[in-house]
């Protein structure tokens, strides 16, 4: 059985993105990592998941349960972290390299593509909403967008090499 | 580790921007808690996001943007100072340390246009950048916004900047608006 620090290592950055994706904010998202890897450790040590398999759906159950709780006031995190963990606890999200190319990459970008990814992106607005504020269709948008993205990350990535 | 199923980066930007349909949004999310693979191709979108929105609070990009963006990060407390200007019409402006952001707004009848491009001209007419195939409205009353970033206005002495909107087609390029910037140093 794999030992509970390296399924921390393992789980954390995703529960990190799920809070993101879910909360939209940086520490929210920190604040999760830690009640759910709490409630992770706490539910193997009693028995409560053997198949290690099915440990990705209970990882993925406990966060949408958590962000339902956070949302209701409600949290077990207090009492958890006085049990399992050390208060300093906490996993940093490794940083995309080459991200210091994202400037001159944006400016390589077309008008277009550099201006729906500012929108899109600043706030995590979806095509729709893009699409209303530059009078272009969600389909357009979209189309700009992918395009866009494939751009920046060879970009990125190729100055990154 | 590589992932025998790998989701597409186009479903991945649309499930960080909850463009998903729930059911498919669900089993993305299966999938990526169980996917060391798919889990950092989403942490790299996540990266981005927050380079970009990074970038565009620094107001470091010479570019197109709108209302409603300048709208939002004024209501994050980011100072605007910004110059309308009408077509055929002249202002004098300036930036001062102060200024997150600095924005002209071009007034325009962009009625019929199909392709417009901002160009930048230095005070005898050479053109100095092109902005091409701008994003814009097709309306009596648009305005087109580009923002100019604060740490190269500052650095700059006194000096006119004219900006053009021109109406682009294969065949010809029509002058939509000129719009005279004169610059001092504060």
């Amino acid at each position: 059985m794999e030992n509970e620090e390296d399924l921390c290592r393992a789980f954390a950055p995703r529960i990190r993105l799920y809070g993101l994706r879910h909360l939209r904010d940086e520490q929210a998202a920190a604040d999760l990592v830690q009640q759910v890897l709490l409630i992770m450790i706490e539910s193997l040590r009693a028995g409560k998941v053997r198949d290690l398999d099915k440990l990705p759906s209970f990882v993925l159950g406990t966060c949408r349960m958590v962000v339902l709780e956070s949302r209701r006031g409600s949290s077990r995190r207090e009492r958890l972290l006085e049990k399992y963990l050390p208060r300093d606890w906490a996993v940093s999200p490794e940083p995309l390299a080459g991200l210091d190319r994202l400037a001159p990459c944006l400016r390589a970008l077309a008008e277009r593509e550099r201006t729906v990814i500012m929108l899109t992106f600043y706030e995590e607005h979806s095509s729709d909403m893009v699409g209303r504020s530059l009078g272009l269709s969600n389909e357009n948008v979209r189309v700009i967008r992918h395009r866009a993205l494939g751009h920046l990350r060879k970009c990125i990535t190729g100055a990154a090499k | 580790m590589s992932c025998a199923h790998p989701i597409e980066p186009a479903a991945l930007a649309n499930y960080w921007l909850a463009e998903l349909p729930s059911s498919e949004e669900s089993a993305l999310e299966e999938h990526l808690m169980g996917c060391e693979s798919c889990a950092r191709e989403l942490e790299q979108i996540a990266a981005l996001a927050a380079g970009i929105r990074a970038l565009a609070r620094q107001g470091a990009l010479k570019m197109v943007l709108t209302q409603e963006f300048l709208d939002r990060v004024a209501k994050q407390g980011l100072r605007i100072r910004q110059y309308a200007v009408s077509p055929g019409g002249s202002v004098q402006c300036t930036v001062t340390s102060r200024d997150d952001f600095l924005v002209s707004r071009l007034a325009a009848d962009l009625r019929g246009v199909e392709r417009l491009d901002l160009v930048l001209c230095d005070a005898a007419g050479a053109e100095l950048q092109r902005f091409a195939d701008i994003p814009f409205r097709p309306a009596e009353d648009a305005h087109v916004f580009l923002n100019y970033p604060v740490s190269i206005a500052r650095q700059e002495p006194a000096h006119t900047l004219v900006m053009k909107l021109l109406s682009v087609t294969p065949n010809e390029e029509r002058l939509v608006g000129k719009y005279t910037f004169n610059h001092t140093p504060s």
